[in-house]
């Protein structure tokens, strides 16, 4: 196995131009540690670890600016994203193990594409980019259309992930990730919900609502006919019944070891149900009618 | 291909070779016949491997032994001092915490690190930090009296 340690992004992204497709990017290790010992172990590695200005958590122009090797916990300790970005907090704190959050990186968990990946979800809600490169240039996409498939991206095999740009939302909004588990510790979501909503100024309505379907779909989704729905209404029981069914509906999980589809379907309806309700109540200071 | 690790362990200065996939909990096992830190899952779900990596508990079997190149590891044969116990290690005995002990060390090395960030340590505080440690004699009472027991004693409060 063949192993680099590039000093600068350039270094980085012509080792990907040359041996991208044969080789894997390695940050903290927790998921490409575990492919090396029990799947195949690759050609080689690119150890990104020693790149400087690729760790951090910055506050710039209405937005948070999130380095992809900062680790787990390095976001969960966050007092700028416990207090600006509160559903990314609350995914950051489910999140395995205090071993692992010590360890695994933000980029390295959407580098990853997978449906069950905890901090996937809250991203798509807060709508926030990825900017990444290639040998050739620098791109930016939204996370909406970034994820592919499982462990597949708009990064292909020689693309690097530079940084993670998250919009803070309006002043007033409520979000929230809702993981259903086993264990509470590093059990992988059976099911993860995100929710995020922003009421209008009389708090009388939903202005917008962003809802967050993980491990339910080939890759993390939003659920864009149930958010229709909700938009500029009030939310009553009839409403937030309709809403959490039709996120139901909007999922297509597979059946696996940890839950069949039919299961995975009852735990979308009941925690977007349960998301909708508590950042209805935390926003508007309402009970649902 | 090869890569040379020059790293500090309990303190002491290492170098040593091994294979570039090589994990930290091998480096420590089986390049430095270490064998006090444990292999039990390899997949970073139990942690019996856990070691404190500048400062902070990991799961050794998931961290790449070249990323210890520099870095600062603590495992449990640097917690004794000649013949006398490191706080944590006498309480897990003295309160009966330990069964079968192939969870034990993973264990004292994530309740050593949570009594260097806080003193007086939570319920809350002690299930975040040992979350990622499973014992599957199942023990759970007596580890956790054993915390709160070496907590004290740190502390000088027993």
């Amino acid at each position: 196995m063949d192993y680099f340690e590039p000093k600068t992004l350039n270094e980085a992204l012509s080792l990907l131009q040359k041996h991208g497709e044969q080789t894997k990017v390695i940050a903290g290790g927790t998921d490409v540690m575990v492919d090396i010992k029990y799947k195949e172990e690759p050609g080689g590695l690119i150890n990104i670890k020693k790149i400087p200005g690729l760790s951090g958590i910055q506050e710039n122009g209405g937005s948070l600016r999130i380095g992809p090797l900062t680790t787990i916990r390095e976001i969960e300790t966050s007092a700028l994203v416990r207090d600006k970005l509160p559903v990314l907090w609350e995914a950051s704190h489910q999140f395995a193990s205090l071993q692992i959050r010590n360890t695994a990186t933000i980029g390295g968990n959407i580098c990853r594409a997978s449906p069950s990946g905890e901090t996937l979800t809250p991203l798509l809600v807060l709508e926030a980019k990825a900017k990444f490169a290639f040998s050739d240039g620098a791109k930016s996409e939204p996370f909406t259309s970034f994820f592919h498939g499982p462990g597949k991206s708009s990064l292909g095999a020689k693309g690097l992930l530079t940084e993670i740009e998250i919009p803070i939302p309006a002043a007033g909004s409520k979000g929230m990730y809702l993981k259903h588990a086993v264990r509470g510790a590093m059990d992988i979501a059976m099911v993860g919900v995100a929710v995020l909503i922003i009421p209008d100024a009389a708090k009388n309505n939903l202005q917008d609502v962003r809802i967050g379907l993980g491990a339910v779909a080939p890759t993390p989704v939003r659920a864009p006919k149930t958010e229709a729905l909700l938009r500029g209404k009030p939310l009553t029981a009839a409403l937030l019944k309709e809403a959490a069914a039709m996120a139901a509906s909007e999922s297509s999980p597979i059946s696996d070891q940890r839950s069949s589809a039919e299961y995975r379907r009852w735990i979308v309806e009941a925690l977007t149900r349960r998301g909708l309700e508590q950042t209805w109540k935390a926003a508007t200071g309402k009970e649902v009618a | 291909m090869s890569v040379t690790i020059k790293t500090t362990i309990n303190g002491k200065p290492v170098s040593a070779s091994a294979d570039a996939s090589t994990s930290l909990l091998e480096f420590l096992r089986d390049t430095l016949e270490m064998k006090g830190t444990k292999l039990c899952c390899n997949t970073g779900e139990c942690g019996a491997c856990t070691v404190i990596f500048n400062g902070k508990p990991i799961n050794s079997c998931v961290t790449l032994a070249a990323d210890a190149n520099g870095a600062n590891i603590i495992t449990i044969e640097g917690l004794a001092k000649d013949d006398t116990l490191h706080p944590v290690q006498q309480a897990f005995i003295d309160t009966g915490a330990v069964q079968c002990g192939y969870c034990t060390p993973g264990y004292i090395m994530s309740v050593k690190a949570l009594l260097e960030r806080t003193k007086k340590p939570t319920a809350e505080d002690i299930e975040e930090a040992v979350s990622g440690n499973i014992c599957r004699c199942t023990g759970y009472a007596k580890i956790v009296d054993a915390i709160h027991l070496a907590a004290n004693r740190i502390a000088g409060r027993a």
